[in-house]
């Protein structure tokens, strides 16, 4: 049985090993693409060309050194990003911009194709078989100068969120549909940036705007305190409950008075120092000569201190110097 | 020749010392650094002289001596100036993970038997941290933002680590201030809160005697941490780094098989950051930052946060006691302990039923709202942050 608690959970741990080292390369999603530039953003080639943008999702930094990026999914390995370039390293929640112009020898984020006809862009992880992300650009193409994103960063089709199963569900229904749900062309073309600037207050101004003698605050907070610690408290109760019918259960069995184990159930509880008091006063009572108040003797413990041990001695920890022989 | 030779000589020795001159404290020297220096010597005299909370008030009291010494800046050495060995070990509270660790000590060093045995009073600790909401409604009215209003509040939950911690991300500016006042007024305890437990009690029911606690065992004692934590932790995901520090440190505790962990924690390990929290919060209070008016207001906010946590205590056990039956009623006296100024308040809460009853010891009982405020307040900064941050 141990055994096979050992085996059960060393492959939980394995399986969560293996979940935890993927999760940073899924955080990534292909987030704008523009396929035709010719009045648009410039490269630090000072060219135009079309563009992928990528976006970390999560709260860590991804290195996306060693995936792939591709417009045929027949061809996955397509254009590896090279491994051991500082800037693949992506922040958290932020992009990152590859040049679409089929000109790798540029540097490590101008890719090996163009995508003016793309009909797809996959993002693929390290392995080289595990599409991440993988986008559909629309039937008739992108119009020239204006980018095909997502709506909110990193959300939409494929969007990682808390709940994977629905993520999976929703963004197999959405394949099977044929949807890129989230995506549209937008209105503003963002290369490197957001795509929807959230132009709103900090939570702090919000509040004092919506509360501002402080009241909703306290009384939301205050019943957030007590919701808590009632929880805390209704729990143990019943905890106590529990612990306070068995150990008088467990008392009164080892004495062998199962009628008085059985009746124990729902009386209060009294502790043992209390049995303690009474079971010595009554063994006092019996002894006659012992029902007194004062005590004549005082039964207390006495630490002895040692100032040496053999046991805590470094010096029967050492080796035997060796001796030495020296020759006349 | 020889005269012009030796009056340059002399000239370049003058200018040198000129230059050093200016780098000395004395040239760079305000009133307000000497006014710092000062309330640094007080700190470190009430520590020694009155025993109040010496373990922090000596190493803050010492760390704004340091933080105080006037600069030449651009030296490198100021808690300011990024790369310096202060503005290193400052990182700890700038980025808030002191105070986690102070929990993980606190966690691994506190016994919730008191509580657990009975778990009424935990809702002592929730009443009690009414403080930190009034005096967030009282800083509103003042003028600060929310963000410091709820960094101000905090300290009403007399929880030192926790007001490092809250302020840090709510309201760095103010954190020197804040912390200092929270630590100030932990130290004061004995001062502030017997007056009002008194003015807010009758003879009768300072006389209350509870029933003694019963015997928690080992059982109940791990499940604590690990369902406390949980429930907790949900309720409040933003209070996790506190919470789950001070959980997984009672664990340690309690487990019985981890016992040199649990050590470490409560030892060396919560020792070590105590250091470091006192002397660099000590620091961060350079008279250039520190001495303002709106120092002044958080101070005056942190005694109002004491007071108004100590009365919705003591209140909240007599609205209690009106529906407990008799034999079962809580001695109001315990009320106070709901700030978690552990274990100072519970003392308090002894003390002063001693004054009026030399039978009564109240410490074991006032032990479980003393801990629950701990819960309470991680719980309301986590709320604070979560609303605010």
């Amino acid at each position: 049985m141990k055994n096979h608690i050992r085996i059960f959970l060393l492959f939980g741990a394995l399986t969560l090993s293996y979940t935890l080292s993927g999760q940073n390369m899924a955080a990534m999603r292909i987030n704008e693409v523009q396929s035709v530039n010719t009045d648009g953003f410039i490269d630090d080639y000072g060219c135009r060309s079309g563009w992928i943008e990528l976006f970390n999702t999560s709260y860590g930094t991804v290195d996306i050194g060693g995936c792939f990026l591709t417009d045929d999914p027949n061809d996955l390995t397509k254009y590896m990003i090279p491994k051991g370039d500082a800037l693949t390293k992506i922040p958290p929640r932020q992009h990152v911009l590859f040049y679409a112009d089929n000109l790798p020898d540029r540097g490590t984020f101008h890719i090996s194709f163009d995508i003016p006809n793309a009909k797809q862009i996959l993002f693929v992880s390290n392995n080289g078989r595990t599409v991440i992300d993988e986008i559909t650009l629309p039937e008739g193409g992108i119009p020239a100068n204006k980018s095909y994103g997502r709506i909110m960063d990193g959300e939409g089709s494929g969007e990682p969120t808390h709940f994977l199963q629905k993520s999976i569900r929703v963004a197999q229904k959405e394949k099977a549909a044929g949807e890129n749900h989230g995506w549209a062309i937008l209105d503003k073309v963002t290369p490197s940036t957001n795509n929807l600037t959230l132009d709103g207050d900090s939570k702090s101004t919000t509040m004092g705007k919506t509360d501002p003698y402080g009241v909703i605050m306290a009384i939301v907070a205050m019943s957030v305190v007590f919701v808590a610690l009632i929880l805390l408290y209704l729990v143990f109760k019943k905890i106590g409950n529990k612990a306070i019918i068995k150990s008088h259960i467990k008392e009164a069995a080892s004495k062998g008075d199962i009628a008085d184990a059985a009746s124990v159930r729902g009386k209060e509880s009294t502790s043992a120092e209390v049995f303690a008091a009474i079971a010595m006063a009554l063994h006092l009572y019996r002894e006659d000569n012992e029902a007194h108040d004062i005590e004549n003797t005082i039964l207390t413990i006495h630490k002895e201190s040692k100032s040496y041990s053999p046991w805590s001695s470094k010096i029967y920890t050492l080796r035997e110097t060796p001796q030495v022989r020296r020759n006349k | 020749m020889i005269l012009e030779a030796s009056h340059n000589f002399f000239s370049l020795i003058g200018e040198n010392l000129n230059q050093f001159l200016q780098y000395t404290g004395f040239a760079n020297a305000t009133i307000g650094h000497i006014a710092m220096i000062i309330i640094g010597l007080l700190f470190i005299y009430i520590a020694i002289k009155k025993e109040w909370e010496p373990l922090l008030l000596v190493p803050i009291g010492f760390g704004i001596i340091v933080g105080n010494i006037p600069l030449f800046p651009g030296l490198s050495v100021g808690i300011y100036e990024e790369g310096s060995v202060l503005n290193i070990l400052y990182q700890g509270v700038v980025k808030g993970w002191y105070p986690p660790l102070i929990f993980l000590g606190i966690g691994a060093m506190t016994d919730f038997s008191a509580l657990i045995s009975n778990p009424k009073l935990l809702l002592i600790g929730a009443a009690a941290q009414f403080g930190i909401f009034g005096a967030y409604a009282i800083a509103l009215a003042l003028g600060f933002t929310p963000a410091e209003a709820g960094a101000i509040g905090i300290i009403g939950g007399a929880d030192g680590p926790t007001a490092i911690f809250l302020s840090s991300r709510l309201a760095p500016d103010l954190m020197g201030a804040i912390a200092v006042s929270a630590y100030s007024y932990m130290a004061l305890v004995p001062v502030i809160q017997p007056p009002v437990m008194r003015l807010f009690t009758t003879h009768k029911e300072r006389l209350i005697r509870m029933k003694p606690p019963r015997a928690v065992s080992k059982r109940e004692k791990i499940m604590f941490p690990i369902v406390g934590f949980l429930l907790t932790a949900f309720i409040v995901p933003s209070g996790l780094p506190l919470l789950g520090m001070l959980f997984f440190g009672n664990l340690l505790k309690e487990s019985g098989v981890t016992r040199r962990l649990a050590e470490t924690a409560r030892g060396p390990l919560i020792d070590v950051i105590t250091i470091l929290i006192g002397l660099t919060v000590g620091c961060s209070t350079q008279a250039d930052e520190f001495l303002r008016l709106k120092s002044i207001g958080i101070f005056v906010l942190g005694a109002a946060s004491f007071f108004i946590a100590t009365a919705a205590g003591v209140l909240f056990v007599k609205f209690f006691n009106l529906f407990l039956k008799e034999g079962n009623k809580i001695n109001p006296l315990i009320g106070n302990a709901g700030v978690s100024a552990v274990p100072d308040s519970a003392r308090v809460s002894n003390l002063v039923g001693l004054e009026y009853d030399k039978t009564n010891y109240l410490l074991m009982h006032a032990m479980g709202p003393n801990v629950a405020g701990v819960i309470g307040s991680a719980v309301a900064a986590g709320i604070l942050l979560g609303f605010l941050g």
